[in-house]
């Protein structure tokens, strides 16, 4: 392993976390962007608004300057509440982040693909009787997941990449990891490019899964290429 | 003659001493490894218009797309009015293709108006950059048809616009800017709702009237009946009967050619 | 909140944001200029000058762009003939290794995005372009990318908005541009909020005109499909209804940096 120079070791760990942080805002990007759609949806108007409200902002702003604000904000409040000097965790920060960029994303991929159910499903549980709240639940949820599918792998695909831009404030992930090394070693070339061979492993294997996940969900609706 | 040899890398210089418009010899077309067109052969004449009638997935539209080539045929000669094209890959191959479409006009089943474009601007189009007329002159030319066709107040609109039996129109009015010798069409009324047909067969008649060489894919019976001096009926890629009108459908000879007469007229949809 | 401090550090800050503009800028039209021919290899049928593109797009939309910006920030000067060649003189400015890396990026999207379009022309459209006897090059040029690009512009417009707030990674780089200003600024100050706020809200006005613009843009191409609702409006034959603008949403078609 002469090629890693030692730091064969720091890498992975850096990898590793990489994963927590994608799936970790994977996993809470999908719940806000579920709890969004469902207001641009389903909600009375203030909520409407303020929903409107965050994923205009949130997809108008560099998801670097999103992290650098609640990187240096957050320490900055923090220091301020607890009255001494705290520094914000940047994997926090980080999952902080990106959970909020994804959650706008995803607010948008959940309203098209619940207003993408057909209309047909929805009268049919109407005419068995079904209230609002149990259609949404039994008939509309379910489906929606399979129109959900392709613009959910998309952001996916995006999130792990945007992993990287935590290094920024020092989180150790992958990116940090062959920074660090390609200081040490002088030769950035070698370990940048092992980061973004590991990145594209990431993606790939991402890809085929979602390939799979989207045959089994039936047909994944193409809204577009 | 347009002698066209695919894929053989035979140049050779032929002329024939027949007089037809068009002449195929033996031609084979398969997509996969299934064969749609079995050695077919055909003589057109000038002035001739001839119908090709028969059941779906008889390669009636294929024979028309093999002749300017939207399909490459496998084998067989194709030819056209006395020149000669050698169907090779590569530029030179692809610079005769071109040529001979310019010589074959074709009108679709589904229009195929560019969209993007007004009409005026859809029947110039190919006139001026294909044939490298001015604008002056392809203005003139399409002014000409557009009155040919009955559309000359639609000159500025876009094909959106327009209903199908006008786009249709508008596109036989592009392919004639042209000024092909041999007219091909390919189920021009079957993607029109029944009111608008009668349009379309009106002026494809008067084309018809003034002599014009043409090859018409249809399923309009009377129509083919009326405006044709040869009908060609085709069975599994292979001509199952041909001959003029009234003997194809008073006297068939073809049992197929019956059951698909006597269906037509039982009103079976195709 | 700060007011005072706003103020003082608007012009910076703006400045900053011209700096954006320009990357983002240049960046997308550089992009633009290399995906065109590439988009019509990537859309050929021969698999020997589509694969070789989609290598190239597949490498660089599934890496983070941070790291195809140090490979080559850090990395070109690694490479002994680029050290020893002209090369260097550019290669070691961060600016041209912000706008080399950004370019690459962007083309790489647009490649595929483009073809995205190019496929969705109507087969009939440009069938009847060969018909009338139109070379490939006469075809593509007159009929095909106009079409290609009208199709693909909400794919597009949603990849120069991300080009645009990709270009704050140039600030890890050393470049000031308006997210390095911004940091540079809250070091100085240690108030974040003030400053990264009104980073954000010119952000936010940079994208809004973008956006505006292209959708203006949109409506524009797209007056030709306005329909006229007379007997019988025109009717797409093809998809036996009115006739249709490709359902565009171009969130649903975020493309992962």
């Amino acid at each position: 392993m002469t090629l890693l120079q030692g730091f064969g070791d720091q890498i992975i760990a850096g990898a590793i976390t990489t994963l927590q942080v994608a799936l970790t805002s994977l996993v809470l990007g999908i719940a806000v962007g579920l709890c969004g759609a469902m207001a641009k949806v389903n909600g009375i108007g203030a909520l409407r608004w303020l929903a409107d409200g965050y994923t205009t902002i949130v997809r108008g702003i560099p998801e670097l300057l999103i992290i650098l604000i609640l990187y240096f904000g957050g320490t900055v409040a923090l220091t301020a509440l607890l009255g001494r000097y705290v520094e914000v965790d940047a994997f926090a920060a980080g999952v902080f982040a990106l959970t909020i960029v994804f959650g706008a994303y995803a607010t948008e991929v959940f309203r098209a693909a619940l207003l993408a159910v057909p209309r047909s499903q929805i009268e049919a549980a109407h005419a068995l009787a079904l209230s609002r709240a149990l259609t949404f639940r039994l008939v509309i949820l379910p489906q929606m997941w399979r129109y959900a599918l392709p613009g959910l792998g998309n952001l996916w695909l995006t999130l792990l990449k945007d992993t990287a831009l935590i290094s920024v404030v020092g989180l150790e992930d992958l990116m940090r990891k062959a920074s660090v090394a390609a200081g040490a070693t002088h030769d950035p070339l070698t370990f940048y490019l092992i980061a973004a061979a590991l990145y594209l492993t990431f993606t790939s294997v991402s890809l085929v899964g979602l390939a799979l996940l989207e045959q089994r969900a039936g047909r994944g609706v193409r809204i577009s290429e | 003659m347009l002698k066209i040899k695919p894929a053989t890398g035979q140049f050779k210089t032929e002329l024939s001493d027949t007089k037809a418009a068009l002449h195929v010899v033996n031609l084979r077309k398969r997509f996969g490894q299934l064969e749609v067109i079995k050695g077919l052969s055909l003589t057109a004449n000038q002035g001739d218009v001839i119908s090709i009638l028969g059941s779906s997935g008889s390669g009636k539209s294929t024979l028309l797309r093999c002749l300017n080539f939207l399909e490459p045929p496998n084998e067989g000669e194709i030819w056209i009015g006395g020149r000669q094209i050698q169907a090779r890959a590569g530029a030179t191959g692809q610079r005769e293709i071109n040529a001979l479409r310019i010589n074959l006009g074709m009108v679709f089943q589904t229009f195929n108006l560019w969209l993007h474009k007004t009409v005026l601007e859809n029947i110039v189009e190919a006139p001026i950059h294909v044939l490298g007329l001015s604008k002056a002159e392809a203005h003139l030319r399409a002014e000409e048809l557009l009155l040919k066709v009955g559309l000359a107040d639609k000159r500025h609109a876009y094909p959106s616009q327009l209903s199908g039996g006008q786009q249709q129109r508008i596109a036989i009015a592009r392919a004639l800017a042209m000024e092909p010798e041999i007219l091909l069409f390919d189920e021009p009324t079957s993607a029109l709702d029944p009111e608008l047909v009668g349009d379309v067969l009106k002026v494809i008649r008067a084309l018809a009237d003034e002599g014009r060489t043409m090859l018409i894919v249809t399923h309009e019976l009377n129509f083919a009946r009326q405006v044709s001096n040869r009908i060609v009926f085709l069975h599994e890629g292979q001509i199952e009967e041909e001959g003029p009108p009234d003997a194809f459908f008073n006297h068939p000879s073809s049992p197929r050619v019956r059951q698909f007469l006597s269906s037509q007229r039982d009103g079976y949809h195709r | 909140m700060n007011w005072y401090l706003v103020i003082d550090a608007m012009p910076r800050l703006l400045s900053g944001a011209l700096l954006t503009l320009q990357l983002a800028a240049l960046s997308v039209l550089a992009g633009l200029v290399i995906a065109l021919p590439l988009s019509l290899l990537r859309s050929s049928s021969s698999g020997v000058l589509s694969r070789p593109v989609l290598a190239y797009t597949f490498v660089f939309r599934g890496t983070p762009l941070l790291v195809q910006l140090f490979v080559i920030y850090y990395g070109a000067g690694q490479i002994e003939w680029i050290r020893t060649t002209s090369a260097w003189i550019i290669l070691r400015e961060p600016y041209w290794c912000a706008l080399i890396a950004f370019s690459l990026n962007n083309a790489a999207y647009t490649t595929e995005i483009l073809r995205g379009g190019i496929r969705a022309v109507p087969a009939g459209e440009v069938e009847a372009a060969k018909a009338l006897g139109m070379s490939y090059a006469l075809r593509t040029r007159r009929i095909v990318l106009p079409i290609a690009f009208r199709l693909a512009l909400p794919a597009y417009a949603n990849e120069v908005v991300l080009m645009l707030k990709a270009s704050s990674l140039a600030s890890t780089i050393t470049i000031m541009e308006l997210t390095g200003t911004s940091r540079k600024i809250v070091a100085q100050t240690f108030s974040p909020y003030e400053v990264f706020i009104s980073a954000a809200l010119i952000y936010l006005a940079i994208t809004f005109v973008v956006v505006k613009a292209f959708a203006r843009l949109e409506r524009h191409l797209a007056h030709h499909l306005e329909r006229v609702e007379k007997n019988n409006g025109g009717t797409d034959p093809v998809h036996k209804g009115p006739v249709q603008e490709l359902d565009r949403d171009p969130v649903l078609q975020r493309e992962a940096r």
